[in-house]
């Protein structure tokens, strides 16, 4: 199988789910398949917004963020659905899982898509044998419906996986450049959002093989260092590895709320704050990190929003330091006016094993017990290498409904 | 009161208490030196409360007379402005002169000063040293006993009576333990006293007291005597005594907290092994706990190793006489380490360490009068 | 220095409990000694710090002339620590420092007192610290803390305290004798109600301030009983002037209270209460411009007035509004 592998290059996939929310929607309740779904933050409000939309609906003009009274407009016979975060979280660590068992080499983007590094798995099959398995696998055991694509890097899976929608397996060899990419609108490219096109449109650069053929000098005044990394990436050249880590990659943690009325009761305020204080908990837990700088938002009725941040010496971990620090800033800076938000944040974040605890002489006998346990894992661990094992720290109570999406869940499919 | 003195004695008497008065006291009295004439001479006395200073200066010594036309009795001068008048003066000796409305005459030559006292009674009493309920000790020793302890004290006042120097006295032996709970510092040293009518066996005297103490004391072989009463601890030398307040409370059992057996025991040169960790500590400074890590390698030697990422990383390379037991890798603290041997004057220091997460114990080879525990720094 | 006899005379109650305390040697930890300016807060405070140190107490008597108990009164008794507002509060740091001094033995033994004089001007973290040790009482440490207002103080602090209450003076009883000290029995009864104090009664009367004060006084409600539109104008330029802080324009609102007291008075027919006697004629004419129901309103306006003043409301404020609220 190694033909189909190439001997120095690697081979990377993009996988996109389709419409993913409202996927999910119609897995659970087939009557909705090929109608126009769209799910919205507020079906009940029209200032609600569309989150997402099933492709009958796009194919209408709904398209996300729209408010729902225009797309109702659009679209009169229009589903919507308030979202069911819980079904979405549980489908996208079931994809994840099926990746995870093609290689170790994934990397979760979003929820609903990511990276596989599968140069080393030619016992498997072809490339695209082992895409159209995978493709396979989603659509028959989740009934979900996703995009592919195959590449020698992940700036080139990236496009080519857009290329082909709904359930595309889409292969970008270098050599096919010129005809696939090259011709795409600038603001098509991946990296390139409205305000770099905009950019790229004074150097007269407006497709993506216009940026290929541009003066880097020019480019490098006008974009800086990412001029030259778009620049590359056209030309198909992408280092970055696919990164399982990258996720871990964040330096805060946090949560908000919008209040359901604008409100100066501390019987609301104090409970959120210690909502939002356990939720920040759970999830620095979960991500076995911790931090010293506390920061908390309030948005005032008319919208202005302040944020103020504490730095303790200790690192924050548990949910009650979080809490008597949030709450503690906020009296102090709360004006007294109605509250719309409120947000606890968590910041400079270090993980766990960077840091060190001294040791107290009356109370390490207590650090002790789990000793022997300790020593065991260190022991396997050097044999064996890294997460053989890994305590199961958090228990999280996965019946309530989450209210955003936040990336460290995406780990999940490891468990 | 009435006195004519050799004035470079008053010098030396008032440099002494000097070092006991602070401008920082809540009792205005404690602002000035209180000055004590008796037929034997005269005593100086300093204070902030926490520790006094007392300066005695005999009437008569070794023939010759110190103190002349003493007329007893006692007064409270300001000690802002006496000791810069009494340097001044212009003669060899001064006069000092009280009257019942405390106005003081300091004669000198042609100069004359008036300076308004304050009634001696307001003045703290202190206790008195009882030779029935004392010991002695060689001033060197006890400069050891405090030097190889005092380091360790607590500096926080979480736990208050760690801000002291445990000093205890059981079955001939004399113990000095101090802790700050993250590293614990012992010394021990034999004390027959025929006197078995001592009737303190464990107090607490605040470390700082102790430093204090340490400076004022001349390191030589001459005796000091120490008595402790019911709240403070008196040290007193030929015409020197140091009294200092106590801490009170109970100071926590630590001898329990003390690991009896070990599972690796390393023996090796004191001066390397602390070279070795002073400069792996030169990158550690940078992290939390001033970590370095230790772990044991085949043929005798043991790594000493410290990184901090955005710094840069340092191994070290120690080859010991022996190490026995199970491998080891520990984490700790560099500064307690570093601490802990620059008290062994030793060649050689033992180190038993029983576990990654437990406390491990250094001596000096062959020397159980000390024991320097620490506790390790557990890493994530 | 006072001794319990002295007080007994005031304060019969409280003498009496606490040098039965004494004479049984059951003093408790904690003292909580409220009482208003001039109840002999400090003396009582004072007096029991001794009965913890004197060894030549007779009965509950201390001796006064000890090293003790001389070093007590002149605040030199090393194991007696006295603390005070420093400034508008009594700040953590001077607690820290009582903190620290718990923790050592004392110098000369090891029984401890400490006066805590306003004690309601704690800082909640001052308080909070102070709390640690009434919770956790030493044997030999006792803790007085002084106060006008019990209520200001925190409740977990009054309750590990054994309250004494001081009683108000007797009035007459100050009245006399600030005219045994040769004031006019008017003074000498304005002084009383003013201050409740006779040591502060005898400063007043010493007092050029105090003197113009009453003049102004006197010139506002002449103005107000004829030129009104002058009356807010005198309070911007003359009064604000000579009352210019917060204890100074408190005692002017007293003034004017007493006055209007007076004008009551006269209403009712209760002439021996008045206070400003030699303005009898003054207080007629207010009588008859001013009805009784007039005159209870201002009186009502006058008593907002001072506790406006108390939550710092601005002095300009709270004089123009009462000015205005004393016009007929």
């Amino acid at each position: 199988m190694t033909r189909w592998y190439p001997k120095n290059g690697r081979v990377i996939f993009h996988v996109d789910m389709n419409s993913f929310y409202a996927s999910v929607e119609a897995a659970y309740n087939p009557d909705l398949k090929g109608k126009p779904l769209a799910i919205a933050g507020n079906p009940e409000e029209r200032r609600g917004i569309i989150v997402t939309s099933s492709y009958e609906a796009r194919a209408k003009g709904v398209k996300t963020t729209m408010p729902l009274w225009q797309a109702k407009k659009l679209c009169p016979e229009l589903i919507v659905m308030r979202p069911n975060f819980e079904r979405y979280r549980k489908a996208s660590s079931e994809i994840f899982k099926m990746m995870a068992e093609i290689t170790p080499y994934v990397q979760p983007v979003s929820i609903d898509e990511g990276y596989l590094d599968i140069t080393d798995c030619h016992e498997q099959g072809s490339p695209l044998e082992i895409a159209e398995q995978l493709q396979a696998k989603i659509l028959n055991e989740l009934d979900l419906p996703c995009s592919i694509g195959i590449a020698p890097n992940k700036f080139l899976a990236k496009m080519a996986s857009d290329m082909k929608k709904p359930m595309g397996i889409t292969v970008l060899r270098k050599r096919d450049l010129p005809q696939k990419l090259w011709p795409l609108a600038i603001g098509e490219m991946y990296g390139v959002g409205e305000k770099t096109a905009e950019k790229l449109n004074k150097l007269d650069i407006y497709t993506i093989g216009d940026l290929v053929g541009s003066d880097l000098f020019q480019l490098k005044r006008v974009l800086g260092i990412n001029g030259e990394r778009l620049q590359n990436r056209a030309k198909g050249i992408d280092s970055s590895p696919v990164d399982p880590d990258a996720i871990y990659d964040f330096k805060s943690i946090g949560n908000s709320e919008t209040l359901r009325e604008d409100t100066t009761d501390d019987n609301v305020i104090k409970p959120l704050f210690r909502k939002l204080s356990r939720k920040v908990s759970v999830r620095l837990k979960r991500k076995k990190v911790v931090g010293q700088t506390l920061q908390v938002m309030i948005r005032y009725d008319d919208r202005k929003t302040i944020t103020r941040s504490i730095t303790q010496s200790n690192f924050l971990e548990e949910e009650d330091e979080i809490f008597s620090l949030a709450y503690d800033l906020f009296e102090k800076h709360w004006s007294g006016d109605p509250i719309r938000l409120l947000g606890v944040t968590v910041q400079s974040l270090v993980e766990k094993k960077e840091i060190s605890e001294q040791l107290d002489l009356f109370s390490y006998q207590k650090e002790t017990k789990n000793e022997k346990l300790i020593d065991v894992m260190n022991k396997l661990t050097s044999k064996y290498g890294k997460n053989i094992f890994q305590k199961s720290e958090v228990q999280e109570d996965r019946s309530q409904p989450r209210t955003s999406f936040q990336k460290d869940f995406l780990d999940d499919y490891r468990k | 009161m009435r006195f004519v003195v050799q004035r470079d004695l008053l010098i030396e008497s008032i440099q002494h208490v000097m070092k006991a008065i602070s401008s920082r006291v809540t009792i205005p009295i404690l602002t000035g030196i209180k000055i004590e004439a008796s037929k034997d001479g005269i005593k100086l006395t300093g204070s902030d409360s926490d520790i006094s200073i007392e300066s005695f200066i005999p009437k008569e010594e070794d023939g010759i007379i110190n103190v002349e036309e003493i007329e007893t009795g006692s007064i409270v001068v300001q000690a802002k402005y006496f000791p810069d008048i009494i340097r001044k003066l212009p003669l060899k000796t001064v006069e000092i002169v009280t009257d019942d409305q405390f106005q003081v005459t300091i004669l000198s030559g042609g100069s004359e000063f008036h300076l308004n006292g304050q009634d001696a009674v307001e003045y703290p009493q202190l206790p008195v040293l009882h030779t029935d309920n004392s010991f002695e000790l060689k001033n060197d020793l006890l400069k050891e006993l405090i030097r190889q302890t005092v380091f360790a004290v607590s500096t926080v006042e979480t736990r208050p009576i760690l801000t002291g120097v445990n000093m205890r006295l059981e079955n001939d032996q004399l113990d000095f333990v101090a802790t700050d709970s993250h590293r614990l510092a012992s010394r021990k040293i034999p004390l027959s006293t025929e006197n078995d009518q001592l009737d303190f066996d464990n107090i607490v005297i605040p470390g700082k007291s102790l430093a204090e103490l340490n400076k004022i004391i001349d390191d030589n072989e001459e005796t000091i005597m120490i008595s402790v009463t019911e709240n403070q601890i008196l040290f007193q030398t030929k015409n020197l005594y140091f009294l200092s307040r106590l801490l009170d409370g109970n100071y926590p059992e630590t001898s329990r907290l003390i690991p009896d057996q070990s599972k690796t025991t390393v023996l090796t040169k004191t001066k390397e092994l602390l070279q070795a960790i002073d400069r792996a500590s030169l990158l550690a400074k940078e992290n939390r706990n001033n970590v370095v890590k230790l772990q044991t390698k085949a043929n005798n030697q043991l790594e000493i190793s410290s990184n901090t990422p955005e710094v840069g990383q340092v191994t070290e390379e120690v080859t010991t006489d022996t190490i026995e037991g199970e491998e080891l890798k520990i984490s700790f603290s560099a500064k307690y380490m570093i601490d802990a041997l620059k008290i062994i004057q030793e060649d050689r220091v033992k180190i038993e360490f029983t576990g990654a997460m437990r406390p491990f114990i250094i001596r000096p080879m062959d020397n159980e009068q000390i024991l320097q525990l620490i506790l390790p720094v557990r890493t994530y | 220095m006072k001794t319990w006899n002295e007080i007994a005379s005031n304060q019969p109650i409280a003498t009496r409990i606490l040098t039965n305390m004494i004479e049984r040697n059951r003093l408790s930890h904690a003292y909580l000694i409220q009482g208003q300016k001039g109840t002999g807060k400090k003396a009582v405070s004072i007096l029991l710090a001794k009965s913890f140190f004197c060894k030549n107490q007779i009965g509950s008597e201390p001796c006064h002339s000890c090293k003790d108990c001389v070093r007590i009164d002149s605040g030199n008794h090393p194991d007696v620590h006295h603390i005070a507002p420093e400034g508008a509060s009594i700040k953590k740091e001077q607690i820290a420092h009582l903190q620290k001094e718990f923790t050592y033995t004392g110098l000369e033994s090891n029984q401890k007192v400490y006066i805590i004089t306003e004690a309601d001007k704690m800082t909640t973290n001052a308080a909070n610290r102070l709390l640690k040790f009434l919770e956790e009482p030493s044997k030999k440490t006792a803790a007085i803390l002084t106060t006008e207002n019990a209520h200001a103080i925190l409740d977990t602090i009054r309750s590990r305290c054994q309250l004494i209450a001081l009683r108000p003076l007797n009035t007459n009883q100050l009245e006399l004798a600030l005219i045994e000290k040769g004031l006019s029995k008017e003074n000498a009864r304005l002084f009383t109600v003013l201050t409740n104090d006779l040591q502060a009664a005898l400063a007043l009367d010493q007092d050029d301030w105090f003197a113009q004060a009453r003049k102004l006084m006197v010139q506002l409600i002449e103005m107000l009983q004829t030129n009104i539109e002058e009356a807010l104008l005198f309070i911007q330029k003359q009064w604000l002037l000579h009352f210019s802080d917060r204890e100074q324009l408190k005692i002017g609102l007293d003034m004017l209270l007493y006055w209007y007291k007076d004008v009551m008075y006269l209403h009712i027919d209760e002439n021996d209460q008045l206070v400003f006697l030699s303005y009898r004629e003054n207080i007629e004419k207010s009588a008859m411009y001013w009805s009784k129901q007039d005159t209870t309103a201002i009186l009502y306006a006058i008593m907002e007035a001072r506790r406006h003043l108390e939550q710092n409301v601005h002095p300009t404020l709270v004089m123009e509004k009462l000015t205005l609220q004393m016009q007929r």
